[in-house]
């Protein structure tokens, strides 16, 4: 969920800049360092930021009537590593902020952090804590995928409610808002993990190679996994 | 699909004018927006910009209205917590049978959210509107952001347009073979479009990586950056509106430094 432009109130909007900063910094080094070695990796990653925007201007089937999109970001952050994710979600948000009027200038720094930070680093710790621990690839993307979605709405809900305490407090404010963004995004994110998790399987079955060389998988297991599929 | 408003910044009443004037202006209307204490000074920058937007830009008043109302139901859900939890000053209205309360506090702070959103999008659809991302691109170069970032966003920008089209015409003929009927068929079509898509969006991107090597790519894309000098009168207009709605905040609501 992006935060519109105008609602987050002055010392907040700095300060969400301000913790976002140190990721683009260390996300733009990495990028950096991975084209001056690989002079390919440039477009290949336009591309995947233009899917994440193409992805995340579509609508999602969603049953309760409510339109929402998935945050593609998780994708992404599996792919390459949440800093450079950072990135990417940082370009995609300036465009859909100014294409599409979803998020803002002001706010651009909070929307950073809570989609294009908070939520690859989830997506990208349970893929590695899954794969490590030998879990099934596609749970792993799945439960990955869901829950990057949702931490995207807590961290979103924690924004809102330190920038708008009330007189009930933080907490009670975080509850609020969570409460509300929690109703809608619980469906919402199983479909996301549903969908990544589908993409992942295209993936495996047809262009195997990409997951190769970018280290995701090795060649065994890709193999294992067409076969479970075959 | 949706209606790009970059279609409408490509070709607008405003086209022509300097970039960095309308950059400055956009930019400095939703700063002002964002520190107004009040009320006031966020509604007369939302009426002036609408007004610049239909008037000068020449945005048909339909499509304008229709854009308004994207960011309505995140301001309302979150304006309607914020307004239930901010508990300071009389209590207006009281739910029966739930621990809700509206008090003044509330509602004021309600409001001032209200126009501060509705100040801040309309000089954002002013900056979208008339300002084409490509010469975004060229102040960016000017102000020294890292070339790599620059060259990234505008391979990413010109990509976008090509997958959007891709993603309509998968999606079309999914939905002419009924991909969409049930809810279980919606969640595996729209898998099954997203996968199609990133695997043709990757090889496009290799296709891309060869075409620019057969054309010397060394790792920069040069664009020629074209300046356009900025009237005194125009500069002089600006800076008059800028101050009056910096003025307008102070005398409606006191000086908020931070």
């Amino acid at each position: 969920m992006h935060i519109m432009e105008g609602f987050l109130p002055s010392p907040w909007w700095q300060v969400w800049f301000l913790v976002s900063l140190p990721f683009i910094i260390i996300g733009l080094y990495q990028i950096n360092k991975l084209v001056q070695e690989k002079r390919e990796a440039l477009p290949l990653l336009a591309v995947a930021g233009a899917f994440v925007f193409v992805l995340s201007s579509l609508k999602l089937p969603s049953f309760n009537g409510s339109c929402s999109h998935p945050t593609g970001t998780g994708l992404g952050a599996v792919l390459f590593g949440p800093c450079i994710a950072a990135v990417l979600g940082l370009i995609v948000l300036v465009f859909q902020a100014v294409f599409l009027a979803h998020g803002g200038i002001t706010t651009l720094g909070a929307n950073v952090f809570s989609m294009g930070i908070a939520g690859p680093a989830v997506a990208y710790l349970i893929y590695k804590v899954g794969t490590r621990a030998g879990a099934n690839t596609y749970a792993t993307v799945f439960v990955a995928a869901a829950l990057a979605d949702l931490a995207t709405y807590v961290v979103t809900s924690v924004q809102l409610a330190l920038a708008f305490p009330g007189t009930a407090g933080f907490l009670g404010a975080f509850s609020a808002f969570a409460a509300i963004f929690a109703v809608t995004q619980v469906p919402l994110a199983i479909i996301e993990g549903a969908v990544i998790m589908l993409v992942f399987k295209y993936i495996v079955q047809l262009k195997p190679e990409i997951l190769t060389r970018l280290n995701l998988l090795s060649e065994s297991t890709i193999k294992k996994l067409q076969e479970a599929a075959a | 699909m949706y209606e790009v408003l970059e279609d409408f910044a490509q070709e607008n009443g405003l086209r022509q004018t300097s970039t960095s004037l309308k950059l400055l202006i956009g930019l400095s209307s939703i700063l002002l927006c964002v520190s107004s204490p009040g009320p006031v000074a966020p509604l007369l920058v939302a009426a002036s910009m609408s007004a610049v937007i239909l008037a000068l830009a020449k945005i048909p008043a339909r499509f304008y209205a229709r854009i308004l109302l994207i960011p309505v139901s995140f301001a309302v859900m979150s304006i309607a917590v914020v307004l239930f939890i901010t508990a300071d000053g009389a209590v207006l209205i009281e739910v029966p049978g739930l621990p809700l309360t509206i008090t003044t506090g509330g509602a004021n702070l309600a409001v001032l959210l209200l126009a501060r959103v509705f100040g801040g999008m309309c000089s954002l659809y002013f900056i979208a509107l008339t300002t084409p991302m490509t010469e975004v691109f060229d102040i960016l170069r000017r102000l020294r952001v890292p070339t790599v970032f620059i060259d990234l966003a505008m391979l990413t920008y010109r990509f976008i347009f090509i997958l959007i089209e891709e993603a309509g015409q998968i999606y079309r003929s999914q939905v002419m073979r009924l991909g969409y009927g049930r809810f279980r068929e919606s969640v595996q079509s729209f898998g099954m479009l997203s996968g199609a898509l990133f695997l043709r969006t990757w090889e496009s991107g290799e296709a891309l990586v060869l075409a620019m090597d057969a054309r010397c790519y060394d790792g920069r894309l040069g664009i020629p950056g074209d300046a356009r000098p900025v009237s005194f009168l125009a500069l002089a207009a600006a800076l008059l509106y800028i101050g009056a709605v910096f003025g307008i905040s102070l005398c409606t609501g006191g000086l908020v430094l931070v």
